[in-house]
């Protein structure tokens, strides 16, 4: 049975159920009390006319009954014989069977032709006889048969109006979780751009909706993201791989057993540096689900620059630039994870003297700013031009123009997932001329800090723009 | 000097690979394949060192070295493990082990931590703390370095690097090694910076010595040895 019918007849049913409820009791009340009227009456009047009969006989029980036919239009009497003919009185037939007491039946009148319902009282006289007393349109009466009819009325109509309620709820919540499943069905078959409709109603299914088209754009960008690390990894990876290859052919014929080791000293490098690749890679994945948060521990950022500063001054010294260390006074502890933060800045570090070196000048600081703590690398290098910097900071996507230079471009993504699992920001910004980048963390993460998930729509707006 | 090793390795190629390597290096190798093996083994402290591996049946490698280093036993553990990351690296450490090795790796990288585990364990004559490798003169506690007699001046790091080249005197000592034990990081930095304070500092050993010192190993690190 389909969704929407099973709402309809639920809805029916429901509806039918309140009235029946309703009706009922409302029925059960006035029936009752306007048959007790009723019956006191018939019984009364019969209990009046046996007497008449025990005192006077026959003769005196006529006359009382004219009087009583003639003092209310509604009540009747008559007597009936043994086999429960009238024999006198106002009835042309009675549809009962014998004995004495109260109960309602149909009678026909005389000069009647139809009969009609009458609360009666039976007593049976002496010599198999029987008196009978009714009340034919007493207002209890009336009132009965009104409200028989109006109930029947009632609960049709009832049913009718749940039914037809029920088919408009249907069809509404019918038609929004269609629209939905449309779509799902879309997407499962591989339509990605596929988006529920939003109506503005601003009700739940709209709020659905809205929920379900947020969730889809985040698979969306994951997805892209996803497509481009695949390609962007296929293409880094076949180099080093093709060297690799070209190195081991080259090795199995190599002519002397120098030349071999070299060649597979070679080998072993480039390997190494595969394996650096998808490490960092599995390093991104681990810095974005968030696990690391455990390893936070509080530790002072200007000695992690200032260690840093001297272990590349080296570095920076042979690449022909000098590294110039701004560390600001005061207190410049922050509350995250050591390692990770270290491994942030050295890939900026090494991406400023990758491409910055012939600036002359890296520069690598630690400043506080209230409760945020800002670790910056500046070169004076060609920097990245405005439009390309939310490309750079994508896995893989090296810069074309840097495309000719080592490295796989996974720093700036790295140094941007780690700067993320801290509640911070990886802001790249211009040195005039260079590049500044720059990891800006709260010196205390939230606790409860906001899931990769909920953070992560920002982060597609700023990309988007 | 054979050593008495517990491999703990499920992957038999592995295992069959290091049993191999490490026999030719003159130790004596006993393999389990599971955790609760590993750790019954383990339980009497008679190994020289447990190499462990983190994904383990049955019982886990970190499992193992906690209940390891519960029963207050001692041996060096080098856990191996294909997690490479720098927080499953740090939570192996801080689980109790001496050392950690991310697969796959080199062989001559898995000696050279080996190694470094054995003589760190070995006591040490405690009347003379000086090191002296053939010509060179390290005193610890003034931290100076003389050649020949002659004073040779050192950064902190360059110091540092020194010293942990000279308690490993005669065996390899690989990048990452350096990288962890002297400058305290676990990731891998990719670039040469490791090799320039390398050959800074071997400017500063050997310049007007005819007797090199500090020797590159290729495909595995350095050595420093007289």
């Amino acid at each position: 049975m389909p969704t929407s019918v099973r709402i309809a007849l639920l809805a029916a049913l429901l509806a039918l159920a309140s009235n029946v409820a309703v009706i009922g009791f409302i029925h059960w009340q006035t029936y009752d009390e306007s048959i007790t009227t009723l019956r006191r009456q018939v019984t009364d009047q019969n209990a009046f006319l046996a007497d008449i009969y025990q005192g006077g006989g026959m003769d005196a029980l006529r006359s009382a009954m004219d009087d009583v036919d003639a003092d209310d239009t509604h009540a009747k009497t008559g007597i009936l014989d043994s086999r429960g003919r009238p024999v006198l009185g106002d009835f042309a037939g009675v549809q009962t069977d014998l004995s004495e007491g109260y109960r309602s039946a149909l009678v026909r009148l005389q000069d009647e032709g139809v009969s009609r319902e009458a609360a009666i009282y039976l007593h049976r006289l002496r010599g198999g006889q029987w008196l009978i007393s009714a009340q034919t349109a007493g207002e209890g009466l009336a009132f009965r048969l009104t409200l028989q009819r109006s109930l029947w009325i009632g609960l049709a109509l009832s049913l009718l109006l749940g039914l037809a309620c029920g088919i408009i709820v249907a069809r509404y919540v019918g038609r929004s979780v269609r629209a939905v499943a449309k779509v799902a069905d879309r997407i499962g078959s591989g339509d990605f751009r596929q988006r529920v409709p939003v109506r503005g109603t601003r009700d739940p299914f709209d709020a659905l909706a809205r929920q379900i088209n947020a969730m889809l754009d985040r698979i969306n960008t994951l997805m892209d993201e996803l497509s481009i690390l695949t390609d962007a990894l296929a293409h880094d990876l076949r180099s080093p791989v093709g060297r690799i290859r070209a190195a081991a052919d080259a090795a199995l014929t190599a002519p002397t057993p120098e030349r071999r080791e070299q060649l597979l000293a070679g080998i072993i490098q480039q390997a190494d540096s595969l394996m650096r690749i998808l490490t960092t890679i599995l390093e991104i994945g681990r810095s974005e689900a968030f696990t690391s948060r455990n390893q936070f521990a509080w530790f002072d950022a200007g000695q992690l620059v200032a260690e840093l500063a001297e272990m590349y001054e080296p570095v920076a010294d042979e690449a022909g630039a000098e590294l110039v260390l701004r560390r600001a006074r005061g207190d410049l502890k922050v509350n995250g994870h050591r390692q990770l933060l270290a491994q942030a800045l050295s890939n900026l570090i090494e991406n400023a003297i990758k491409y910055g070196a012939s600036g002359g000048e890296i520069g690598l600081g630690a400043v506080r700013n209230g409760d945020r703590l800002a670790l910056t690398v500046t070169d004076r290098g060609p920097g990245i031009p405005e439009a390309n910097r939310d490309e750079a900071r994508r896995r893989f996507r090296r810069l074309d123009s840097s495309r000719s230079l080592e490295g796989a471009g996974l720093g700036l993504a790295l140094a941007e997932a780690i700067a993320h699992l801290h509640g911070g920001e990886l802001l790249l910004g211009e040195c005039t001329p260079g590049l500044n980048a720059t990891i800006e963390i709260p010196v205390q993460p939230d606790q409860h800090g906001k899931s990769a998930l909920a953070r992560a729509p920002a982060v597609a707006q700023i990309r988007a723009k | 000097m054979g050593r008495k090793i517990l491999l703990v390795e499920d992957d038999r190629e592995t295992a069959a690979y290091l049993m191999r390597g490490l026999g030719e290096e003159g130790h004596s190798v006993e393999h389990v394949i599971d955790g609760r093996e590993g750790l019954f083994r383990a339980s009497d402290g008679s190994y020289d060192l447990i190499i462990l591996d983190r994904m383990l049946p049955l019982l886990d490698g970190l499992a193992v070295l906690r209940a390891l280093r519960a029963a207050e036993i001692a041996t060096p553990v080098l856990i191996l493990s294909a997690l490479a990351s720098v927080g499953d690296r740090i939570e192996g450490l801080e689980c109790g082990s001496d050392d950690y090795l991310v697969k796959p790796f080199s062989f001559a990288e898995l000696t050279a931590r080996a190694n470094a585990l054995f003589r760190r364990n070995e006591s040490r004559p405690t009347a003379d703390p000086r090191i002296t490798v053939a010509d060179l003169e390290i005193d610890p506690l003034s931290r100076t370095v003389r050649r020949s007699g002659k004073k040779i001046d050192l950064k902190p790091r360059e110091y540092l690097l020194l010293e942990y080249f000279a308690r490993n005197e005669g065996k390899i000592v690989t990048r990452t090694m350096l990288l962890e034990k002297v400058w305290d990081y676990h990731f891998d930095p990719g670039t040469n910076v490791i090799d320039v304070h390398v050959s800074r500092l071997r400017r500063k050993l050997e310049e007007g010595f005819d007797r090199p010192l500090l020797h590159t190993v290729r495909g595995a690190g350095y050595r420093l040895e007289g």
